[in-house]
């Protein structure tokens, strides 16, 4: 890679999202070398076990009709 | 596709521009949803569910769509791309469940709205009006979650963001060796 696209590739990682640290590209470089994709990480996991948790939670709401708009959905029977 | 630095700049401004928009708008929303909840004034509730669904329908959404477009055309447009880290991924993903459930919420802040307007609105609406305090609650929480996860940048490549920064290093040092 030439240094302007170097210079090019940086500035548009930097601006793109606001701030920005170099953590990402480290942290990969580190893992390539073991042959191998890097495992999920814990916040992805984390982050889904309180989605599934929390869908799970409106469908059972839903179900046993104590969600806030109740089973017929936002009462919405109403004329 | 890389987009130039003038373009990126734009985009950048535009997507930057709604997502704060969006989760501003959604703050007044759950501030009128805790008015109109909470008040003993009838004038009072009536105008803020009225005020609540024009927001809803010509703020909130129109809001809640631009950064849909924005946020991957930024993300495609730059080495970032849209599937290679999770941070990424996460943050369209709570984009879209946001969007659709305020969509399905329009149709109970236009009955709220209705029957506000008619002046017929009674106790049997109590559980829609503690459900657009929830749900403006939730979906305030979630954009600030997108915005954190935005400024933050947790760490983690996909493995299909690892495939392609490995397909890229091996290009890379086939045209270096090349003499």
């Amino acid at each position: 890679m030439t240094e302007r696209k170097q210079r090019e590739h940086r500035e548009i990682t930097e601006d793109t999202h606001m701030t920005d640290t170099n953590r990402d590209t480290d942290d990969t470089r580190v893992r390539l070398d073991r042959g191998s994709p890097p495992s999920t990480p814990r916040w992805v996991k984390v982050f889904g076990i309180i989605a599934l948790g929390l869908i799970l939670l409106v469908i059972i709401l839903h179900l046993t009709g104590n969600s806030f708009g109740g089973p017929m959905g936002h009462g919405m029977q109403l004329p | 596709m890389t987009m130039t630095p003038r373009l990126r700049k734009f985009v950048l401004t535009a997507h930057v521009t709604f997502a704060v928009g969006w989760l501003g708008a959604v703050a007044g929303f759950l501030a009128l949803a805790v008015a109109g909840l909470t008040s003993q004034d009838a004038q009072l509730v009536r105008a803020v569910y009225l005020a609540m669904a024009l927001t809803a329908r010509f703020v909130i959404v129109p809001l809640s769509f631009a950064p849909l477009l924005t946020g991957p055309v930024l993300s495609l447009g730059t080495p970032w791309g849209l599937f290679r880290h999770y941070w990424i991924l996460v943050k369209l993903l709570i984009t879209i469940l946001s969007t659709i459930i305020l969509l399905v919420h329009m149709q109970p802040i236009s009955h709220l709205s209705r029957v506000a307007a008619e002046g017929t609105l009674s106790s049997t609406d109590l559980r829609l009006q503690i459900q657009m305090v929830v749900a403006a609650g939730a979906a305030l929480l979630a954009l600030l979650v997108a915005t954190g996860l935005a400024v933050y940048k947790p760490r983690g490549m996909t493995p299909y963001g690892w495939r392609k920064q490995q397909e890229q290093q091996r290009a890379l040092q086939r045209r270096v060796l090349q003499p």
